[in-house]
């Protein structure tokens, strides 16, 4: 197999157009229309990965939202899912594994007037980046993190991650992983998210109003995406997650009601919601930083003024 | 902590660290004094990229460092480290008011562009090769700022790349800002006391204090100092022509190994005489400094 070839983009000269990718459950409209502004190379990742889905989701939630690749900050983390980097054009920092997060909260902070948006995988962001995951939720930082949820570090060519279920034999754990897998939704809800929701890379009109909705939401936003590796996790596929996802609605949900949500985090198996689990407002974390009041930090004036200085602390 | 170093590095984002020392390993005594770090400090972060080294030896040069290190991590786009320990940490010192209000110094962003700048760019090149090794700096959510900051190798503008020839461009594009900073920033080590002593006592950082007390209660010109607050990039001829030259020299360090000893060394080839090395977690004092130099001469 040549995922290792195909693990990293070669460099071309001219980055050719979007393909275009249909969704299953209801068309978008003409892909080369919306993307063009967001689209970079075309993707290194297998045929039939998730990761499409999601790519063609977030281009298209953001040109709906009209948003500028020049005024967004769009941070990446490590693997298949990180690799995003060449394939979605707008401003971004490609960050070190596990490690998205703690730079869309500098990068937020530095400049709160930029829509921060954080796409990572689930080993990276669950992972390594757990501590920073908990952390920002307790914050709410304005920044949205979007996960590329398929149980295995793909990049790496198949390992366990996090979120496989007890007993998954991966090239790491030929036996089946020992421990259970960690809940995203009960994590960002109990740590203090303000938006959690979850989606399915095999449903791309309803991915797409999900991360619409996550992008405006003011505040911490994760989106836990189901996301098939038909490389490496022949367990978790599209078929898989047909027989087991199901929408929240109005009808059959209320998302400002924590006790519901916890309810809902505990559907991990048998049946699994997609839609906007939790989400209410609080104050985001720069709203409680004054000296951000008039203007972004990075257009601020530094301090010249010594004599302050030195009668405040001297 | 040292993977957001190597970061830094190859996305070529300016930083200042301040590196307060403590005897190590590990926890160690982390409210005692040490200077055990400076060779993990110059090789923190895996990866070959420049850093500049800074060690200010009192409350003065930490002040006026400092202007000058957030002026260096903006012109060289890469880590600069301040390196002190708990004795200047800790410690209390006074300096007349004036010598701080009246250093002017002014703020120097390097090749940050401005939007007049980036409307004037067709196509704007984050990682843009050029003679100094330093590219024009965007900062994001500025009109025609678009670029990507990549901790992967990358092109250019930002993208991944594995190409061989690209990577070394941006290899020796990074390595090259070492070489700029060698002909425009390097300075030499400054020589305190009589020029011709017959004995040259060489420190860093925190350790001139103890040295120039010593010189004083001494009253004599034994000895002079060689003291050292800008560590590394070296210029290493300069430094060989000046060290070789010394009559007679006694190595003063707060550790156990000679640090700043083995970096000269491993740039000039210079061997020392004599070493005062303490790391007891107490800073060396100046009755030791005195009694060493009564012993060897």
């Amino acid at each position: 197999m040549d995922n290792l070839k195909q693990a990293l983009p070669k460099a071309q000269k001219n980055p050719p157009p979007a393909p275009v990718v249909s969704s299953s459950s209801g068309s978008l409209p003409s892909a080369s229309k919306l993307h063009a502004a967001f689209s970079g190379y075309f993707p290194t990742w297998c045929p039939g990965c998730g990761n499409f889905g999601i790519w063609t989701a977030i281009k298209s939630a953001f040109s709906k939202m009209k948003l500028n690749p020049d005024k967004m900050a769009v941070v990446f983390g490590i693997g298949c899912s990180g690799n995003m980097n060449d394939f979605l054009w707008a401003n971004s920092f490609h960050a070190l594994h596990g490690r998205a997060i703690p730079n869309a909260v500098g990068i937020k902070i530095a400049n709160h007037s930029l829509p921060v948006i954080v796409i990572v995988g689930d080993g990276d962001c669950y992972g390594e980046g757990g501590n920073h995951f908990l952390h920002a939720a307790r914050g709410n930082h304005d920044i949205t993190v979007i996960v590329h949820d398929n149980r295995v570090y793909g990049l790496t060519t198949g390992q366990v991650a996090p979120t496989a279920y007890k007993g998954f034999k991966s090239r790491s754990t030929p036996n089946g992983i020992i421990e259970v897998p960690v809940n995203p939704i009960a994590l960002a809800v109990s740590q203090g998210a303000t938006f959690v929701g979850q989606g399915f890379s095999g449903d791309m009109a309803h991915l797409t109003q999900l991360l619409e909705s996550a992008v405006k939401h003011r505040g911490f936003s994760v989106v836990n995406v189901f996301q098939p590796c038909v490389t490496f996790n022949h367990v978790n596929s599209y078929s898989w997650y047909r027989e087991r996802v199901y929408k929240l609605a109005p009808e059959n949900h209320n998302p400002e009601d924590i006790n519901r949500a916890w309810e809902k985090s505990l559907e991990v198996e048998e049946k699994i919601p997609l839609g906007i689990i939790y989400q209410v407002e609080r104050p985001v974390y720069t709203d409680s930083l004054p000296q951000l009041a008039e203007k972004p930090l990075v257009f601020s004036e530094p301090v010249t003024d010594l004599e302050m200085l030195i009668n405040e602390f001297v | 902590m040292v993977e957001s170093v190597s970061l830094a590095g190859i996305t070529e984002t300016p930083i200042v660290i301040v590196m307060g020392q403590r005897p190590g390993p590990a926890t160690g005594m982390p409210t005692w004094t040490e200077q055990g770090d400076l060779l993990f400090i110059l090789h923190s972060g895996h990866g070959e990229f420049p850093k500049i080294l800074l060690a200010p030896g009192d409350m003065e040069e930490v002040y006026k460092l400092t202007l000058e290190a957030f002026n260096l991590a903006d012109k060289y786009q890469t880590p600069v480290f301040i390196i002190v320990d708990k004795y200047i940490q800790e410690g209390h010192q006074s300096v007349d008011k004036s010598k701080i209000s009246e250093f002017k110094y002014p703020v120097d962003r390097g090749k940050l562009l401005s939007q007049e700048d980036l409307l004037k760019i067709s196509a704007y090149k984050r990682y843009l090769d050029s003679p100094d090794g330093i590219s024009p700096r965007a900062i994001p959510g500025m009109e025609n700022s678009l670029h990507q900051a990549n901790s992967y190798e990358h092109l250019e503008d930002g993208h991944t790349t594995e190409d061989a020839g690209e990577r070394s461009k941006q290899v020796e594009k990074r390595n090259r800002k070492a070489a700029t900073y060698l002909k425009q920033d390097f300075q030499m080590p400054r020589i305190y006391g009589d020029d011709n002593a017959p004995l040259t006592l060489i420190s860093w950082g925190s350790m001139k204090a103890p040295v120039l007390q010593a010189m004083k209660e001494s009253a004599s010109h034994k000895f002079n100092l060689l003291h050292f607050n800008r560590l590394w990039p070296l210029d290493r001829e300069k430094l060989k022509l000046l060290l070789s030259g010394l009559k007679k020299t006694l190595l003063v360090e707060n550790n156990s190994q000679g640090q700043l000893g083995q970096l000269l060394t491993m740039a000039t080839g210079v061997e020392f005489d004599e070493k005062l090395l303490k790391f007891t977690g107490r800073p060396i004092y100046p009755e030791e400094i005195i009694a060493k130099v009564n012993s060897i001469t």
